[in-house]
């Protein structure tokens, strides 16, 4: 083995190390002051397929290389939704590390499909951020994603004669980091300025 | 005799029931494709006995009910709260998470600095109104 081959073989070792540690080093010991982070408890996610609010496909795949906050809800919820949706974008605005800015995904997951179609996403996350992504699927295909990140939703008086209905869901953020798996969760209230702080503590010690 | 029957019919629905004071009133604007907003206030009793808020409209919606956002099995849902009760000197605050007006199919798509006239009804039967703003 020549010199050349020798330098070869250790600067792929270091790239694939790199690589490694990146992976990893996502789920570095950090301290949140808003949330839980799962360090090496993170659980990788399963394949899913959702619908974005540009009718293109969402999946696992489509969460790699950043950090995605997932909010479970949907558009006809009045309280909670639109607070935790002002609270993702107020949390946006006060990031100030333009690296972290783009670290950062925000996802509202709609689960009430039927009348959260891909348009009326468009117009509600877009209200509250241009950058936040909306998606949703028929109930089939969210569970495999609601059922991992332990969300919990069902219809209340869901008729035929009755387009008012409410669906109750759990309020949590979801934390997905890099590498598409649940890395940590942040309990309802949400702080806009707390939340700030954590995401810029997990982008910056990851 | 006629006229003081008269001045007292005048007056008496008004002094039934000594107002609420009434403040921090906002409804959090939403894009027309949602058919609904969430209403708050905070309300307070200077009076001696309890108020009971029975019911609550606005012109410019198809209807308003007050509801809490409660938390259980894991999940928020969402309860009517029929009668709202309000004891003799006592503050209750409708704010994000919790008790909140649910306001039902504007009429027009709303937006920031409008403002609505709502009016509530007590269990006496007197009503009184106040102006909320739209905000964002």
């Amino acid at each position: 083995m020549n010199k050349s081959s020798i330098a070869l073989v250790a600067l792929v070792a270091l790239v694939a190390g790199f690589s490694i540690s990146w992976f990893v080093g996502s789920n570095k010991p950090v301290e949140l002051e808003a949330g839980t982070w799962f360090g090496e408890q993170a659980r990788a996610l399963p394949q899913f397929e959702l619908v974005d609010q540009n009718n293109q496909p969402l999946t696992r795949n489509s969460l790699k290389g950043k950090w995605n906050l997932l909010l479970f809800g949907y558009t006809h919820c009045p309280d909670i939704c639109p607070i935790a949706l002002q609270t993702l974008a107020d949390m946006t605005k006060a990031l100030d590390d333009p690296d972290v800015v783009d670290a950062v995904r925000v996802y509202f997951v709609s689960v009430d499909p039927e009348r959260d179609t891909p348009e009326v996403l468009a117009s509600y996350v877009s209200y509250f951020n241009p950058g936040f992504v909306g998606a949703t699927a028929a109930m089939d295909k969210l569970q495999p994603l609601t059922r991992s990140l332990g969300i919990a939703h069902q219809f209340r008086n869901k008729t035929a004669d009755n387009p008012a209905y409410d669906v109750d869901h759990s309020a949590a953020i979801l934390l997905v980091n890099p590498a598409a798996e649940f890395a940590g969760l942040f309990g309802a209230p949400h702080d806009p300025l707390a939340l700030a702080r954590d995401m810029t503590r997990i982008v910056e010690y990851n | 005799m006629q006229r003081l029957i008269l001045a007292l019919l005048l007056v008496v629905p008004i002094a039934a029931q000594a107002d609420l004071e009434i403040s921090d009133a906002w409804i959090n604007n939403l894009p027309a494709s949602v058919p609904v907003r969430a209403g708050y206030l905070t309300l307070h009793n200077p009076t001696q006995q309890a108020v009971t808020i029975v019911g609550a409209t606005s012109a410019g919606f198809a209807g308003v009910e007050i509801h809490r956002s409660v938390s259980q099995d894991g999940m928020l849902r969402m309860e009517a709260v029929p009668k709202l009760h309000i004891e003799a000197g006592a503050t209750v605050r409708l704010a994000p998470g919790g008790l909140h007006l649910m306001m039902k199919q504007p009429a027009q798509p709303t937006s920031p600095g409008e403002l609505y006239r709502i009016t509530f009804e007590y269990a006496d039967g007197s009503r009184q109104s106040l102006q909320i703003e739209v905000r964002k």
